[in-house]
């Protein structure tokens, strides 16, 4: 995966890597295909996993409190 | 048979939970695109359940062999309706499967649903319903193959324990 891609993934298991348009595409339709849902493209904004929340949350875990503030 | 914990979730009032089973020589397999884990779709306010199922395992997954309801219960916060759905060993091809283990069924009161009802408990009912249906259902009786009715006769058919 390179610098910059998006990831979303879903709880059953399927997972999917690239820009913003093509997450939306790629995640409206296996919610459709897999699991009869409608998903709105603010759905799926809300689930991508981006760069800064990743690093965020390593930092989260590499600190004893847990705290980023 | 988990589901990641954190990711995109289906919602909604009423879910459906999908066991794909089929025979592997002499066992069971749990099957499906979310590999043996349990593979949930949502369910709409006009959309018939057993439809739903039918069609989206057609498209996703192939043509299955028997399609049954098995149980409800309330989890998710929605009414979660299970089937399971049987498919034929061609039809399994790359998709990641697992043995389907004994377990022991949840049980509740007299009046009141189990408090707790874990997947494997789920998935064991719903074999004993289709061992039940094998002796009792003449479609289900000649839809599944000898082999599968050998394997159902380990299961002690109990149709109507209410899992939720």
């Amino acid at each position: 995966m390179s610098d910059g891609m998006l990831t979303l993934r879903c709880a059953c298991g399927w997972e999917a890597h690239g820009t913003e348009a093509e997450l939306i595409v790629a995640a409206t339709e296996h919610g459709r295909r897999v699991h009869n849902m409608t998903a709105t493209r603010e759905d799926v904004l809300a689930m991508i996993v981006r760069p800064d929340d990743a690093a965020a949350h390593h930092a989260r875990l590499d600190r004893p409190d847990g705290d980023v503030a | 048979m988990t589901r990641t914990p954190h990711g995109w979730d289906i919602d909604g009032p009423v879910q459906a939970e999908i066991f794909v089973v089929w025979l592997r020589d002499d066992h069971l397999e749990l099957t499906g695109p979310c590999g043996p884990a349990p593979w949930l779709v949502e369910l709409g306010a006009i959309d018939h359940p057993v439809d739903v199922v039918d069609r989206i395992v057609r498209d996703v997954v192939g043509e299955p062999l028997l399609v049954h309801s098995t149980s409800w219960r309330r989890d998710r916060e929605a009414v979660i309706l299970s089937f399971v759905v049987v498919i034929e060993n061609s039809t399994v091809g790359d998709m990641e499967s697992a043995p389907i283990g004994r377990a022991a069924l949840a049980r509740g009161e007299a009046t009141a649903a189990p408090r707790v009802i874990a997947t494997e408990a789920v998935v064991e009912h719903g074999l004993r319903h289709m061992a039940w249906l094998a002796k009792d259902d003449p479609v289900v009786a000649a839809t599944l193959p000898a082999a599968w009715r050998d394997v159902l006769s380990a299961y002690v058919p109990e149709p109507f324990r209410a899992l939720g």
